[in-house]
């Protein structure tokens, strides 16, 4: 990253992420989760993080908003700055950057809502951790506007019902409304509809959408979904086995990806009639991490894999304007 | 034509609400309807995809197809010849032709036999076949589905799980039914997973000549695999038509707001506009709450009409004639009551 010429800039992205490596450690073995993963995020951008399972998407969230279970997860070398200052040197129990800073929303509302409080309860008790000088008058006015402002008809009808009676969607809206009390400035979301039906997944993307410009926060999006990373990203990050692979615009990574992984993650999903023939994948699957391939982690399952690729892990290189690929292809 | 492979008409099934913690005190010991005289026929060799969201019911459908659920007054034909439920050979029967594949490979396989164990269960008269016939066997099925022959001696945990699907897919083909029910069969695998099993799938379908009832909520899927679809929504069929028609040309409103609302990399735009959508209705038309185009006849339950191939049921697609009557009749119920 020396010869980074953007060095002096990077002061004003809103997150950025330099090197960061996590191991999990347990007695007998140590498990690399994340291998120098460099991202950023702007102000007011929409960034996508796309990868398959065990490519440490979830882990970098996770560290990013400091919720690693440390032990076992142990940061091994890397710096996360939020506005410009390393957030994992602080040793304060409760970080201050985490709500109206940063916050997340994650794939299951259900284990992410407290399932003994009421809707109203949750939120109520949300406002009163964000600013404790609010009164119950207030509150109760700042509840019902998030509710609305998350498409929930029947404001009155949800405040009093707990979250398992509740549809997928209605409380994914919810843990979205709780989130907004504390108009955060980066709103992570990992694989916020998973699980969601077509209709409502679609009614929720477009919700995150709005709030975003509305309160205009940044977004980390998380998902394995490349159609959902682009109907709501302008970057993308492509990650396998701990490490990004390419990263670049949307537009341009969907319309001509660089790296055998992203082609092949392109193909993977299906989007003709079965006359157009079979979908394009090589054999495999996602490595496992405890026994990494030598080399580049993909070269078992690359269609164009040369002698050096078992032999040394390519580094991120700049091919384009604003695009990086680890590939010896591009060498 | 020859006899449909199977035939199912008038498929119900209703279930107690027996608890009161999730459902509310109101609602126990009332039966909820998960299949509302659902009718379909599926040809030899044939992909037969079955869409639908949280809660249609499509994993019900499932269960009775392979004898798991034993429906009241339906009739399921299997090669011409009724299935009785009440005799146990029957059920057997249909047992031994229809296999299926769940969509959770970690719970269908049992953790403490062996991958070729697991795969032998499959064998029909697996106590009268010689040890050196039920080896061959299995093996060729493992061979079928590609699956490595080093996997054989594997427990399940030890395997992936695309591989644990291929040993689901393997113990049914060893069998040597003829129709597969695939219920989600690749919904909690990695994209580039599902891919390879699908590609195995129309693979296996072109050798072996096997039908397919593939059951999921995945549009992309469902257009790049089945010959015909159909769309069900709270318990009923709200159309069926070859997979061209349905997705190219619509006709329920349903299936249009579900084709319109998939976020493929080809349609990434979310700017469009939408409509309110309301809960299933439970008198006249199921979508009546959700439909833009709902109008006086969707308070009475919807007649399904078959056009150009298409079943669909929508009133949307009745004769002006036939219409005029329903609104007289509504409007004069309306009169009566008011």
């Amino acid at each position: 990253m020396e010869d980074n010429p953007l060095q002096n800039e990077l002061i004003s992205d809103l997150l950025e992420v330099q090197n960061l490596s996590v191991n999990f450690e347990t007695i007998d073995r140590t498990v690399e989760v994340l291998r120098s993963v460099s991202i950023r995020i702007e102000k007011g951008d929409a960034v996508g993080i796309v990868g398959e399972s065990g490519s440490g998407k979830s882990t970098l969230a996770q560290a990013i908003i400091g919720v690693l279970d440390i032990p076992p997860a142990r940061i091994i070398d890397g710096v996360i700055r939020f506005n410009g200052e390393n957030i994992l040197q602080r040793k304060t129990k409760s970080p201050n950057f985490r709500g109206k800073g940063i916050n997340m929303i994650f794939q299951e509302p259900l284990t992410s809502l407290n399932p003994v409080y009421s809707v109203h309860d949750q939120l109520e008790e949300a406002i009163r951790i964000d600013d404790p000088t609010v009164d119950a008058k207030k509150r109760e006015e700042i509840i019902k506007r998030n509710l609305r402002e998350v498409m929930i008809r029947d404001v009155e009808g949800v405040l009093s019902v707990y979250p398992h009676q509740l549809s997928g969607g209605m409380r994914q809206r919810v843990s979205i409304a709780m989130v907004l009390i504390q108009r955060p400035q980066l709103l992570i979301l990992d694989e916020p509809t998973t699980g969601l039906d077509l209709i409502v997944q679609r009614k929720i993307l477009k919700l995150i959408l709005n709030l975003k410009e509305e309160i205009s926060s940044s977004i980390l999006l998380i998902t394995h979904d490349l159609a959902i990373a682009a109907s709501v990203c302008k970057r993308i990050y492509v990650m396998y086995a701990g490490r990004v692979v390419e990263s670049g615009s949307m537009r341009v990574v969907l319309s001509s990806p660089s790296h055998p992984y992203t082609i092949m993650l392109k193909n993977s999903v299906p989007e003709g009639y079965m006359d157009e023939g079979p979908l394009n994948v090589t054999s495999g699957s996602p490595p496992d991490l405890r026994a990494l391939p030598s080399g580049c982690a993909f070269h078992p399952r690359c269609p164009k894999a040369m002698a050096v690729c078992r032999e040394k892990v390519p580094e991120l290189k700049k091919v384009e304007d604003e695009r990086e690929v680890a590939c010896w292809l591009y060498e | 034509m020859s006899d449909p492979h199977l035939e199912v008409e008038n498929l119900s099934m209703r279930f107690k609400v027996k608890t009161k913690i999730l459902h509310g005190s109101a609602d126990q010991g009332k039966f909820k309807t998960v299949l509302n005289s659902v009718s379909f026929a599926i040809k030899e060799g044939e992909t037969f995809g079955i869409v639908g969201e949280t809660g249609s019911g499509k994993t019900t459908l499932a269960k009775t197809l392979v004898g798991i659920y034993k429906p009241k007054n339906c009739t399921i034909k299997l090669q011409g010849k009724e299935i009785n439920f009440k005799k146990r050979e029957d059920v057997l029967s249909l047992r031994r032709s229809i296999g299926i594949v769940f969509q959770d490979p970690v719970g269908s396989l049992n953790p403490r036999l062996r991958v070729f164990d697991i795969i032998a269960e499959g064998l029909p008269d697996l106590q009268k076949m010689k040890k050196g016939e039920k080896e061959t066997k299995i093996r060729e099925a493992a061979k079928l589905v590609e699956l490595p022959e080093s996997k054989l001696e594997s427990y399940p945990p030890e395997i992936s799980g695309g591989e644990k699907q291929r040993v689901s897919l393997a113990r049914t083909l060893a069998g040597g039914k003829k129709i597969l029910v695939l219920d989600e069969p690749t919904s909690s695998l990695d994209v580039s997973i599902q891919a390879q099993i699908l590609n195995l799938l129309i693979k296996l379908k072109r050798e072996l000549s096997i039908s397919y009832i593939f059951i999921t909520h995945d549009l992309n899927v469902i257009k790049f695999m089945c010959d015909r679809v159909a769309v069900l929504y709270y318990g009923q069929l709200l159309e069926e038509g070859s997979t061209i028609e349905l997705f190219e040309r619509p006709r329920h409103p349903y299936t249009y707001d579900l084709i319109h609302a998939n976020v493929t990399l080809s349609s990434t735009n979310l700017y469009t506009t939408d409509h309110e959508s309301g809960e299933p209705s439970t008198e006249g038309c199921v979508y009546k709450n959700s439909c833009p185009k709902r109008f006086e006849p969707c308070e009475r339950n919807p007649p399904v009409i078959v056009r150009n191939g298409v079943r669909v049921k929508c009133w949307l697609y009745e004769t002006q004639e036939n219409l005029n009557g329903v609104i007289s009749e509504i409007k004069k119920e309306l009169g009566d009551g008011s």
